[in-house]
């Protein structure tokens, strides 16, 4: 190897070495970029459906006419990002066909997060009626030790709406529910606990409640086991999926805004792990590399 | 008016705490104790609601049983403030264990069948093969091998068993399995993170159905913001 060519070798490996001690913050800064600019300029790419959101739409197309549907938004205002957006389209989903929904929360947050999609959709322009076609319960404290209660106690365990603070058996809709055995799903929008597991162990196992669970991506592989052994029917995961299902509703909403934005994100990250892993292993053995 | 000025406060807190990008900044100080003092707040009110109308509708103040269980539950929610006074700090323990106890016996219950003895059977019943579907007849396969190793692996942990070579080879399979789960559980992690971006992106940027306003303040507040923290750097590197 001549001298031109070790300078060349040497100015290779410096510039690796550079990369791999990169300031994290110009990987924030491409990652703004790379979110913010298909979001300004949408590149209109592909949005292939998968099998969770058939499954998904299909469950809730399926429910029969008539039937109690309870509906739990599982998360706060952090979750929303990405939850948001099915929660929006599952909600348009149910009010779009003839089922009696009773909206549940155990977390804080969960009421504030049904009060936003409130004004964004309005019951009543699918012809539904407080009280009589679909109820706000809001948040009940106590985890899963409420949620075992409200399973054998629905009327006991919330004794009044959220919305209008009257008793909740002075609705029509709670005229024939009284415990989990009256209710025919449970839809859970969730980001941790309580959550699925702890609607598997107070509502599915002791009462055969079925349940659909959409959650975000982190949540995913613990979820996976569930509807793999069909104590789940139908699993939405995170905003890629969120977006294939408003495609199924024949509803764009703010999941497909994104879509793209997800794409390119998940491009950048793929690409700096294979620069990273490029980078480890070609300094790996040099003066200033990682050993 | 109202609305514009929910408009620049809530743009104003998203960037104040993404300006930890940057750095550990006084705006995202002020941003963490401000969410968190609201997000504590909102929930303390969400749980006096709820007792309020448990005893205005819920039958808790008929004198009986009722109203001696509600009371008792006042008491033990009382107590768990002496977490505070060093002298009693015992009487904390009271609540925190029946809470604790209630829980656990309650999870417990069904533990066993919701995440042990139904998993066994949903692995128990796999089909090795589906006709016209390939991925899942692969993937059940998979299953079907991969899950047992995993609990061989740490069923046998520390044994002598680990040093004979079937063991090795399932103590391979078992290791390539977890090192799968833990990828997909960090591909997903930055799937999330990226969605949650997205959204706070697509609010920022006005989109449909946030309000148009957003845009103006976010330019606005992110300039100042911007300019604030660099400024900052710039004039204490002036001054060392």
């Amino acid at each position: 190897m001549d001298t031109s060519e070790e300078e060349e070798l040497s100015s290779k490996m410096a510039f690796l070495e550079k990369f791999m001690d990169m300031d994290r913050r110009w990987v924030y800064l491409l990652s703004w970029i790379f979110v913010l600019a298909p979001l300004l300029y949408p590149l209109g790419l592909p949005i292939p459906i998968n099998q969770e959101a058939i499954k998904w739409y299909d469950t809730i197309d399926k429910i029969p006419n008539g039937s109690v549907v309870i509906f739990a938004p599982m998360y706060g205002t952090s979750g929303m990002p990405e939850l948001f957006p099915m929660t929006v389209a599952t909600m348009r989903h149910l009010w779009s066909k003839d089922i009696k929904v009773i909206v549940v929360t155990f977390w804080t947050e969960g009421p504030l997060v049904f009060r936003t999609l409130l004004t964004q959709v309005d019951p009543t322009s699918y012809g539904k009626v407080y009280g009589k076609d679909w109820i706000n319960l809001g948040y009940v404290p106590g985890s899963e030790t409420a949620m075992s209660s409200f399973g054998r106690d629905i009327p006991g365990t919330v004794s009044s709406d959220f919305i209008e603070g009257k008793p909740t058996t002075s609705f029509p809709i709670m005229a024939n529910i009284k415990t989990a055995t009256d209710i025919d799903l449970i839809i859970s929008i969730e980001t941790g606990t309580p959550g699925a597991t702890e609607w598997l162990r107070q509502w599915q196992a002791p009462f055969g409640v079925p349940m659909i669970v959409g959650c975000i991506g982190v949540s995913v592989p613990g979820m996976a086991p569930f509807l793999q052994s069909g104590q789940i029917s139908a699993l939405l995961p995170g905003l890629t999926s969120s977006a294939e299902y408003e495609l199924l509703l024949k509803k764009p909403g703010l999941a497909v805004a994104g879509v793209d934005a997800v794409s390119m994100s998940h491009l950048m990250v793929v690409a700096l792990v294979i620069l990273g892993n490029i980078a480890y292993f070609a300094t790996r053995g040099s003066k200033g590399g990682k050993k | 008016m109202v609305d514009l000025l929910a408009v620049w406060t809530a743009v104003f807190f998203t960037l104040a705490l993404y300006s930890i990008l940057y750095k550990d900044t006084a705006w995202y100080r002020i941003a963490e104790s401000v969410y968190l003092g609201v997000a504590v707040g909102y929930g303390v009110s969400l749980d006096l609601l709820y007792v309020r109308n448990q005893w205005a509708t819920g039958g808790w103040a008929t004198p009986g049983v009722m109203l001696g269980g509600f009371i008792i539950a006042l008491v033990l929610g009382v107590l768990w403030y002496f977490r505070f006074v060093k002298q009693y700090f015992y009487l904390y323990r009271w609540p925190l264990s029946i809470i604790v106890g209630t829980g656990i016996g309650l999870a417990l219950r069904a533990v066993i069948f919701v995440q042990f003895t139904d998993m066994i059977k949903a692995q128990a019943k796999l089909n090795l093969w589906i006709a016209n579907d390939m991925m899942t007849t692969f993937n059940n396969i998979l299953i079907f091998i991969m899950v047992p190793c995993v609990l061989l692996y740490f069923w046998f942990t520390g044994a002598k068993i680990r040093e004979t070579a079937p063991m090795k080879v399932v103590d391979k399979i078992a290791r390539y399995t977890m090192m799968a789960g833990f990828g997909s559980a960090f591909g997903y992690t930055i799937l999330t993170r990226f969605s949650m971006f997205i959204g706070r992106a697509q609010f920022l940027l006005g989109i449909t159905p946030n309000p148009p306003e957003n845009m103006t303040a976010f330019i606005v507040l992110g300039l100042l913001i911007l300019a604030s923290m660099v400024g900052y750097d710039l004039f204490y590197k002036k001054k060392s």
